[in-house]
């Protein structure tokens, strides 16, 4: 497995640009569907701009941690970013990790941003982090045993691996076991990228914030960093969960023509995964933080049914 | 004996069978009335996918028949009969069962698995469909748990239908060409007075006791 | 050859017996004692280390054999005794549980050294020392014995000595209680230990540990079996596996936290390494339930060790509770190289006991430099409690940054050593459902799962100790008076965090030097199958295999860097940065009350898993004229540790009870004696018959 420069760069570009994209378009799309005009698709764009500029006012209380939280929050996702097959079958950096780096990443950067929340002495701040900390945990084994699942069916951990693996012949996608993994990972997807049912990003009321709490404090380019790492890492979650479950299009070498092929297939696919969840979220009402468990329990057992699937549906 | 299309009609019949356990599972954990029946209604229907499928694989028109009454019994008769009766008790939803939600998600899935592990000498077979029976039998198994877990009569009866759509799914992987028509038509017909009756025995429950609650009715003894 | 192991060794133990012989010595000149016995400790772990290392490079150790230590201390006694052989060895498997030790003790007796101020004045500083010295003496003499002497005897100086360690601020109530459970299950365990022994022993004739060597096959599956029982209800107390673990948290908070970084890192890896020198070497090849119970024990110490953690608000308590989840990780991996060892799969059951001694040693670095901080922290701001602790990334800032990097190493966040050992963990786990047809394969991914939701659960109880105590305002006067910590104690703990960077660098590289190990204990050599591209990478063992590579992680984190620092320099030049006051709805002034406090961060969790809490809360309300205006209010929540209330509780008092009933036999008068006497007299008698 060699390291191509130019794979590396192109994908970076592509994470940068399309993460703000892909959150304007669930935006205005939700919009869309509950009959309002909503912001314009290129809104998220403007508002990093926005963020970039403005002054900062940081907690009197806050210690190094605060200033780090966000770099590291931007770095992980770009970093998990480059370790999935976005338009080719090959990650850039597949070498340098699969399926667990990658989840493991994701936790680096979930864990600074708790710690971000904790550290202005804020007391929502906390009570997001304590929140979003307890779903994480929830939605840990669903989709362990999801990766199991693939992994299993592939021989590897390594993402490259299970995408040739789901690249089989024909119904391989309509799979019990693949629908199964799939829908335990759409849901595990709505935990992690914090979308109704389990949180509403749009809430303005801070006891009902889980993501939204751990944010309160940030401002000016801290926050351009957060968002933007946040918005790269629901990216990359759904273009693992578009690439690996329906792996049609990826291009199988890096010319430049296999290479925008190969995006606008991506793009199909995030289109059509951002419907689907714009659906959710319009048609579900935030659950309780309580009940939050139990649609990932359900999630597990989903799961769980998968991995049975594989060896007993034969 | 294997038809032509085998591969591709085992994909599906597979594919329609582990979305009916799924629906299983879902009934398992909700709680409002409507919905569940409605859910009921769409797992009939895929029940009734299967038998077309099976049919359409071995030529059989009396499977197709057996797809149609269960169209017409279990996918509009029924569900319509449940709801009027929900409409007129005006209840609308389950109260907290014995098992809480993440509870009964884990032990259905334990049951699935149960399921599994007793069908597997079974499945050998070479029967179209044949791997359905593990789905079958936990139909059977998660039906069985729904009925002690829930307390209102209605999601007891749902729980009984659906414990026969297990029966018939398993009927369906087990038998060749399905079952003797004479036999799915007496059993349709049972499900159906057998439904009619439990409705009016829960709207007489409601009128006695004002509840559909069946955890009250505790004097089934000396 | 001086820098040979075995010189080097004995170098070591001396050393040690030095240092306890020094400190008990200097009892009165309390600077001295303490310089002496922790610097002498320090010299004599380092002279451990490299004895350990060399091995494990491929020094040839033992040329003449097993060194009897009995002629040295007691001349003569060899033709009055000839049976009685004090040998030591040093194997692979010895070699790098002594590593793990050594590595140790030069951290804490480096800390130590500026520890050990903290009780000048108060307490005996060279009974101190002294117990130190011989609780490592005693570890090292057990990780090398090659007798069935040596071993038992290392193990009860091990316990008596750590007993003492324990009992050191004798003065509260609460660590005489510790003490007292201590001591009690380190003697069951010790039983348990000792007729475990006595059953291999029974078949061998031999008391060396050479002859011992595969003695199961020559045994009954029945011996076989109860030995495997008793061995592992004995090491597994040790080793603190749920259930046997109701010493662990009570005795671990009340050390000094020296002894706890230790006891931590060191004793409870003598249950390990006593249960894979007696599975792995002794009792020949296993069946699979050996593996099956191993594999869900562990499973299940993870789980709720870490579910525990979460609840507690004392720092070392907490503490205390991740020993229990990481031996319960260690033990996965043990059990699932016992699995693969029954199945006949070498090479995977190398993977996976890999994976387990990695994290062995990852474990005690990382739970080393935590418990370091922590008695840092708490000797700063004289409470173990978090709740009144806060502010302290400020005052402390040294420790912060260790503490933080036990932190995310234990969280097994890439790029550090506990993401390493469990992603080589979850790579055995996922070729192990490959491995069988039956239904236990299911047994695999489903502890693969358990092991993912035990470290997102042991991140959120990390994220509340650090965040809870480092960071936000102080909570109490002490917390925001503290100051940082001696340079002794810092050099200490950076010793630690170097060592959990280094391991979680440079995987490759660790996992070559376990190659003796597991050529010992198994006789495959896997390394060169575990690395990629010149080292950089670790693969799995598959034909496709998984990779990671940390340093190309961090290599890619750095050069992502810029991106953000360009966009500054590019956009955000004018913009000012102000400090000012946290949001509080308005409220003026935010006070440390406002926080958030350790036991609501925990309550989600403690909600989710109410069926194993079992919470009950109480809160009274003080108010003058109206109930909304209170003037006090009073909470109080608890939970309920179950296995304390549901099965050593009724034990204890089925106990007692028998032993009351058993009293009235001695009914205090001559004849009584007399009679009992006789009546044994007459039995033997006839039982002679």
């Amino acid at each position: 497995m060699n390291l191509s420069l130019p794979a590396i760069l192109a994908q970076t570009a592509l994470l940068l640009l399309l993460a703000p994209l892909l959150s304007g378009l669930i935006r205005n799309w939700k919009a869309k569907l509950q009959n309002r005009r909503g912001p314009r698709v290129w809104q998220p764009f403007f508002d990093l701009m926005k963020f970039w500029r403005k002054d900062m006012v940081i907690s009197e209380h806050a210690s190094w941690i605060f200033a780090a939280t966000p770099y590291v929050m931007f770095v992980t996702a770009l970093s998990a970013g480059l370790l999935a097959p976005m338009v080719t079958g090959q990650a850039p950096l597949g070498l340098f990790g699969g399926a667990l780096a990658l989840v493991g990443l994701l936790a680096l950067g979930r864990f600074f941003l708790a710690l971000g929340g904790l550290d202005p002495a804020s007391p929502f701040g906390g009570m997001g982090s304590s929140r979003e900390m307890t779903i994480a945990a929830m939605a840990e084994p669903a989709m362990m045993l999801a990766i199991f699942t693939l992994a299993i069916a592939a021989g590897s951990t390594s993402l490259s691996q299970i995408v040739l693996a789901s690249q089989g012949p024909g119904w391989k996608f309509l799979d019990p076991s693949h629908a199964l993994a799939f829908t335990a990972m759409f849901l595990v997807l709505l935990a992690e990228t914090g979308r109704i049912p389990v949180d509403n990003p749009a809430t303005h009321l801070e006891l009902t914030m889980i993501h939204e709490a751990m944010l309160l404090e940030y401002s000016g380019r801290y926050l351009a960093l957060i968002e933007w790492g946040a918005s790269i890492k629901q990216l990359v979650l759904m273009t693992l969960l578009a690439n690996v479950f329906f792996p049609i299009g990826l291009a199988p070498e890096t010319t430049p023509a296999a290479f925008a092929l190969g995006a606008l297939y991506l793009a199909a696919k995030l289109l059509a995964l951002a419907g689907a969840v714009v659906l959710v979220e319009t048609c579900n009402a935030k659950l309780r933080l309580f009940r939050v468990p139990d649609l990932l329990s359900a999630a597990f057992v989903l799961a769980m049914l998968a991995l049975v699937s594989t060896f007993l549906f034969k | 004996m294997n038809p032509p299309y085998a591969e591709s009609a085992s994909h599906l019949i597979t594919l329609l069978a582990s979305f009916m356990l799924v629906l299983q599972l879902l009934l398992a954990v909700q709680s409002m009335l409507v919905t569940n029946i409605r859910l009921f209604a769409l797992q009939s229907l895929l029940l009734a996918g299967i038998a077309a499928v099976v049919g359409y694989a071995y030529g059989a028109w009396h499977v197709y028949v057996v797809a149609l009454l269960t169209i017409l019994g279990k996918v509009f008769f029924l569900p319509w009969l449940l709801e009027r009766l929900v409409r007129q008790i005006k209840i609308e939803q389950e109260v907290r069962p014995f098992v809480n939600m993440p509870g009964s998600m884990l032990l259905c899935g334990a049951l699935t698995v149960l399921a599994y592990v007793v069908a597997r000498p079974i499945t050998s077979l070479e029967r179209l469909g044949s791997n359905t029976l593990a789905v079958a039998i936990a139909l059977l198994l998660t039906g069985f748990f729904l009925m002690l877990n829930r307390r209102k009569a209605i999601t007891q009866v749902l729980a009984l239908l659906t414990m026969e759509n297990g029966v018939m799914l398993a009927a369906i992987a087990l038998t060749t060409y399905g079952m003797p028509l004479v036999v799915e038509i007496g059993i349709f017909f049972d499900v159906i007075i057998a439904v009619m009756v439990l409705g009016i025995l829960v709207y007489r429950i409601r009128e006695s006791f004002a509840s559909m609650d069946v955890s009250k009715l505790n004097q089934l003894k000396w | 050859m001086i820098l040979s192991p075995t010189p080097l060794l004995i170098v070591s133990l001396c050393g040690y017996a030095l240092g306890a012989l020094g400190g008990l010595l200097f009892l009165r000149r309390e600077k001295l004692a303490a310089a002496f016995s922790f610097g002498v400790a320090a010299l004599s772990a380092l002279s451990g280390l490299l004895a350990g290392l060399l091995l494990l490079a491929g020094a040839p150790a033992n040329p003449d054999g097993p060194l009897d230590l009995l002629p040295p201390l007691i001349p003569g006694i060899t033709p009055l005794i000839p049976s009685l052989k004090l040998t030591v060895r040093l194997d692979a498997l010895g070699a790098f549980f002594l590593v793990i030790v050594s590595l140790l003790g030069v951290a804490v007796s480096i800390y130590s050294l500026g520890y050990a101020r903290g009780f000048f004045g108060r307490k005996n500083v060279g009974a101190l020392g002294a117990f130190y010295n011989a609780m490592l003496l005693a570890t090292a003499l057990l990780f090398v014995a090659d007798n069935l002497w040596v071993f038992l005897l290392a193990w009860e100086l091990m316990a008596l000595t750590a007993f003492c360690l324990v009992s050191f601020e004798h003065e509260k109530p609460e660590t005489r209680r510790a003490g007292v459970l201590f001591f009690i299950m380190s003697h069951i365990d010790a039983g348990c230990v000792l007729l475990g022994f006595l059953l291999l022993f029974q078949a061998s004739g031999d008391y060396s540990f050479g002859s011992l060597h595969n003695i199961g096959a020559a045994m009954s599956p029945g011996h076989r079996n109860a030995a495997f029982i008793l061995f592992l209800l004995g090491f597994g107390i040790k080793a603190g596996v749920i259930p046997l673990h109701v010493w662990l948290p009570a005795a671990h908070p009340v050390a000094p936290s020296n002894v706890s970084a230790l006891m931590s890192g060191v004793l409870i890896k003598a249950g390990i390494y006593g249960l894979t020198r007696v599975c792995f070497v002794f009792l020949g090849p296993p069946p699979l339930w050996w593996g099956v119970t191993i594999l869900a024990a562990g499973t299940i110490s993870a789980v709720l060790g870490v579910l525990y953690a979460l609840m507690e608000h004392d720092l070392k308590r907490l503490l205390a509770y991740h020993s229990i989840e990481n031996i319960g990780i260690i033990l996965m991996g043990l059990g699932a190289s016992l699995i693969f060892l029954c199945t006949g799969h070498p090479l995977l059951a190398a993977l996976s006991l890999i994976a387990g001694m990695y994290h062995t040693i990852n474990h005690a670095s990382f739970k080393g430099l935590l418990f370091l901080g922590a008695g840092a922290v708490v000797h700063a701001t004289r409470t173990r409690n978090m709740e009144e602790m806060g502010g302290l990334a400020k005052r402390m800032p040294e420790t912060a940054f260790y503490f933080l990097i036990g932190a995310i190493a234990i969280s097994a966040l890439p790029p550090l050593n506990g993401f390493v050992s469990e992603w080589l963990t979850y790579q055995s786990l996922l070729q192990g459902f490959g491995v069988t047809e039956s239904m236990w394969r299911l047994v695999f991914p489903l502890s693969g799962a358990m092991l993912a939701l035990t470290g997102a659960l042991a991140a959120a109880c990390f994220v509340k100790a650090f965040g809870i105590t480092f960071l936000a305002q102080p909570r109490s006067e002490h917390a925001a008076g503290a100051v940082e910590a001696a340079p002794a104690m810092r050099l200490g703990m950076a010793v630690l965090t170097a060592a959990c960077v280094l391991l979680g660098l440079f995987p490759t590289a660790f996992v070559r030097q376990l190659d003796p190990l597991t050529q010992q204990l198994l006789g495959e050599q896997i390394s060169r199958q575990l690395s990629l591209a010149n080292g950089l990478a670790l693969a799995s063992l598959s034909a496709h295999p998984g990779t990671i590579s940390t340093p190309g992680l961090v290599l890619t984190a750095v050069c992502l860097l810029p991106i953000p620092l360009v966009l500054w320099l590019m956009f955000a030049r004018k913009a000012r940065t102000r400090r000012g006051p946290a949001w509080a709805c308005g409220q003026p002034g935010l006070t440390p009350q406002m926080e958030y406090t350790a036991t609501g961060f925990s309550k989600p969790v403690r909600m989710i898993f109410k069926a194993l809490f079992r919470p009950r809360r109480d809160v009274q309300r003080e108010y003058d004229f109206s109930p909304y205006f209170a003037t006090n209010i009073r909470f109080e929540s608890h939970i309920e540790e179950v296995f304390v209330e549901q099965f050593y509780r009724p034990l204890r008092i089925l106990i007692l009870r028998v032993s009351r009933r058993v009293r009235a036999l001695q009914a205090g008068s001559i004849h009584a004696y007399l009679l009992y006497i006789f009546v044994t007299l007459l039995l033997l008698l006839l039982f002679a018959l």
